[in-house]
């Protein structure tokens, strides 16, 4: 017998399909998987949250380099710790679904990608960034050198008005030229 | 951007501000902001009147707005609250496009269960890249376009001569041309039947050449009869005229695969011109949207992690080195042009040494055709075995040429290319050359009875379709004995037996462009055979599908992903254009065949025609004179050339306006610099009234 909290009620999903990118089939799957990372005591809480460390359990986000990055960006917890609730959950699908707009897309990565969240990529977050990509280990680090040159020119293609920082409309101008980040910036559960 | 995007973009950062004034404003306060940026507490305002403004889409606005659910919830109630009357005006055009979209994603859905093999290529998308994958997706596409042309095939071709001769309709021995009286008995001879009984092992020789049981059945030309059904013969209102069928069967063959492979070309271009030709190997775009989301698995990642560094790595190297070729001295540049053009005649020579090879043991095979036993299917296969040799001896060693040659890294991948695919379908060319000189015979008529040369080939068109049977068997069987005796143990060694040279050989690669190129010689090999075996296309059907799954474990056991990654977007153009190149090859030779040579007296649909489109004019004279008129008229010169003359105009069209375009696109992407150049300037001017306001207010205290 199926407590009320561990199904959706039909006009949440309704409500759900019409605020989110994802169909109804994606929707039930999402919270049959949220519901599965839930202890039993939180399964009757009327609005779970789970903590970040539960959440990078997921085979989809175990081994993403910017793992910690999506949770706190989609977290609408008060103290940022990256705690999820089921609509933060679904929040982070939609924006990562196969038919969420580009313009969607390229704003969560901005965000994902704001190290210090302060709206613009300067050079630390252009750092960190690269680090993320290439790997912490020592045979994949670039040397100081080589990521001094790589964010030179990095800013120099990207950054229009030559603040020294990419903020958000420059930052999806070149997003927009890459015919493969709408396929590339997936997650599928 | 759109006025529709930038008020998207006021509602992304929500607090009504466009995002760049954003970061101008949070220059100047002290404490980060995020929380104001992104979740604004002044919600009453911006949202609402962004739904006021969404009219008739409210819900499209709500689900591309970049706030938490609980925001989106509270604007939806907002909404609903504040426009009812919106509602009802405005409830048919929304139910509409609500009803579009459902019905869209629900053909998208269903589209996509029906897909051959969905889940397999994300996953090797996911684990190894998308270059790979669209070596994988080419290959799909390769497996359903020889399916649906085999159905059309069989539809017109098959079906239809086996119907009618299991109800046992004598072949006509027509009388249409002035030859049949003086046919000599020489050329009606041909007998493919073997003598006796058959020895177990020779019945296998036979399936792999294409001969004995295998000549005389459905698999190839010969056993297809020039039947005429005619309404008066049967009874009833039905005229089937099998040799006409034949040839319009192929004809329409030729025409589908060039239409789908101009349509698939279409989307990749669309796709490659709307990057607008920026280089796509840009630092901002690898680090940007280098990442993979869908990758799953931590040696994936790490995988993923170090081709990501390799690229960078690289395309700085490349950087660097640009900069010193072009601090190179006079004396150094002359030694290097004179150098490559050395290696480019060097290269031309391989390749035409390679051609000369293929046409001495075509001609040899031919002239030793009828060896029996082990040696005799040596000599069958010879020429498959010399194209296979050279195509990969060369490409290895233009690589070692490449080392001397130093391009730039990018050029030397496509000069690579460029030979390895001259070297594929020019061999192919040269081979099918020396088959249709070995036909054609070129003596007087007192020599040549029959118009070609019926001592060796009393039916040649099957022998051709032999010929590309052959070629497309001994391809598949070359790629999975490599497989098996070479990748796998090659697996093996480097991961059981650690050693220095192990080490540099390391783990094979997938290499996309040469396995593309192989499944462009395979298809093309397939359209040229297509005419003279019937069955050719469902073959090469279970040979890709064979292939695809071969490919794939190798892939997943013995492969790393590749350092230097191909780019998906530009690469599925160009395979599509390599194949269009064999499509051209094909053609030429049906072309040739079917107005040229004479078809076989002995065998086959147009056993008794001149040449085998004559078939069309004597069809064309029985039909109705109205029609026949209008079709000569097409046919005409009244007709093409103003035809010509207006898709000429069209066309000018089109590049005119694919050039304003650009120009558009180009005074753009100027105007966008400007506008940052702007700001920067009143950026400067506000912090100069900054620091003069200060002293002005000190000045008026005082």
């Amino acid at each position: 017998m199926g407590t009320t909290a561990s199904q959706l009620p039909k006009d949440s999903l309704s409500e759900y399909q019409e605020l989110t990118f994802l169909t109804k089939q994606e929707i039930l799957l999402a919270h049959r998987r949220f519901t599965e990372l839930l202890g039993r005591d939180e399964r009757n809480h009327p609005n779970p949250r789970v903590p970040m460390q539960v959440i990078l359990t997921l085979p989809e986000l175990k081994s993403n380099p910017f793992k910690t990055r999506i949770c706190q960006v989609f977290s609408t917890s008060e103290d940022k710790d990256g705690s999820l609730t089921f609509e933060d959950f679904l929040d982070l699908l939609s924006a990562f679904s196969d038919s969420a707009t580009l313009e969607i897309k390229s704003h969560y990565a901005f965000r994902i990608f704001d190290f210090d969240d302060d709206g613009t990529l300067d050079h630390s977050d252009l750092e960190k960034l690269v680090n993320c990509l290439t790997g912490e280990t020592e045979d994949t680090r670039l040397t100081s050198e080589e990521m001094r040159q790589l964010i030179n020119n990095i800013l120099d293609e990207s950054d229009i008005d030559k603040d020294g920082t990419v903020n958000l409309s420059e930052f999806q101008h070149v997003i927009s030229r890459s015919p493969d980040f709408v396929s590339s910036f997936k997650i599928v559960l | 951007m759109t006025i529709e995007q930038q008020r998207q973009g006021f509602a992304f950062t929500g607090s009504g501000h466009p995002p760049d004034q954003e970061s101008l404003r949070f220059r100047r306060a002290s404490s980060p902001m995020s929380a104001q940026i992104y979740h604004e507490p002044d919600r009453g305002t911006s949202p609402a009147q962004e739904a006021e403004q969404s009219g008739s889409e409210p819900t499209r606005e709500l689900r591309n707005m970049a706030f938490p659910m609980a925001l989106k919830k509270a604007v939806r109630q907002v909404q609903q609250m504040q426009a009812p009357a919106q509602f009802s005006g405005g409830s048919w055009k929304q139910k509409k496009t609500i009803f579009v979209r459902k019905f869209k994603s629900n053909a998208r859905e269903f589209l996509y269960f029906f897909s051959l093999w969905g889940k397999t290529l994300q996953k090797i998308g996911g684990n190894f890249g998308g270059g790979v994958q669209s070596y994988f997706i080419f290959l799909r596409f390769l497996v359903v376009l020889n399916f649906v042309s085999f159905l059309l095939i069989a539809g017109f071709v098959l079906i239809p001569s086996i119907v009618f001769r299991s109800v046992d309709i004598k072949p006509e021995i027509s009388n249409a041309n002035v030859l049949s009286a003086q046919i000599p008995a020489d050329c009606l001879k041909y007998d493919p039947n073997p003598q006796g009984l058959v020895v177990f092992y020779e019945f296998f020789l036979d399936l792999l050449s294409g001969t004995g049981f295998m000549e005389y059945s459905y698999m190839f030309y010969g056993y297809y009869n020039n039947t005429v059904v005619v309404t008066s013969l049967v009874g009833s209102d039905f005229s089937y005229n099998l040799p006409l069928a034949y040839l319009l069967t192929a004809v329409f063959y030729f025409a589908f695969c060039l239409i789908c492979i101009i349509a698939r070309m279409g989307k990749a271009a669309r796709v490659a011109v709307r990057t607008g030709g920026s280089d796509v190997r840009s630092y901002s775009m690898i680090v940007f949207t280098g990442w993979d989301y869908g990758c799953l698995g931590s040696k994936a990642t790490k995988l993923k992690q170090r081709n990501i560094y390799y690229r960078l790595q690289v395309d700085l190297e490349e950087e660097r080195l640009k900069k010193h070729a072009a601090s190179l001295t006079l004396c150094n540049k002359v030694t290097l042009y004179s150098l490559r053009v050395l290696m480019f005649f060097v290269a031309i020579g391989l390749i035409v040494a390679t051609f000369f090879a293929i046409a001495s043991a075509t001609t040899f095979s031919q002239k030793n055709s009828n060896v029996q036993g082990i040696l005799g299917l040596l000599y069958t296969y010879l020429p498959s075995i010399v194209i296979t040799t050279g195509n990969f001896l060369v490409p290895l060693l233009c690589d070692q040429i490449a080392l001397l040659e130093k391009y730039p890294p990018s050029a030397t991948v496509v000069v690579a290319l460029l030979r390895a695919v001259v070297l594929r379908l020019v061999s192919l060319g040269i081979l099918l050359y020396t088959l249709w000189n070995q036909i054609e015979c070129h003596g007087s008529t007192d020599m040549c009875p029959c118009h070609y040369n019926h001592n060796n080939y009393q039916c040649w068109e099957t022998s051709v379709g032999q010929e590309m049977y052959k070629l497309m068997l001994f391809d598949l069987l070359v790629s999975i004995a490599l497989l098996v005796l070479v990748e796998f143990p090659r697996r093996m060694v480097v991961d059981h037996w650690s050693c220095k040279l192990t080490q540099w050989v390391g783990r094979q690669e997938f290499v996309v462009p040469s396995n593309v190129l192989g499944l462009v010689y395979g298809q093309t090999v397939v359209w040229t055979g297509a005419l003279f075996c019937p069955l050719l296309p469902l073959i090469n059907t279970v040979k890709f599908v064979i292939l695809f799954y071969c490919k794939k474990i190798t892939l997943f056991n013995n492969c790393r992903p590749a350092l230097r990654t191909f780019r998906s977007t530009t690469s599925a153009f160009f395979f599509l254009a390599v194949l269009l190149f064999g499509w051209i090859l094909a053609l030429v030779v049906m072309i040739y065949s079917v107005a040229e040579i004479h078809p076989s007296f002995a065998c086959g649909p147009f056993r008794s025609f001149f040449r085998m489109w004559n078939i069309v004019p004597e069809s064309l004279s029985i039909l109705p004179k109205g029609t026949r008129d209008f079709l000569f008229f097409i046919g005409s010169q009244a007709f093409s050339v103003p035809l010509f003359a207006a898709s000429c105009v069209f066309m000018c069209y089109f590049i005119a306006l694919a050039s304003i375009y650009g120009k558009s696109v180009a005074m753009l992407r100027a105007q966008l610099k400007l506008a940052g150049q702007d700001k920067q300037f009143l950026v400067k001017q506000i912090e100069k009234m900054k620091l003069l306001s200060p002293q002005d207010n000190e000045g008026d205290q005082d």
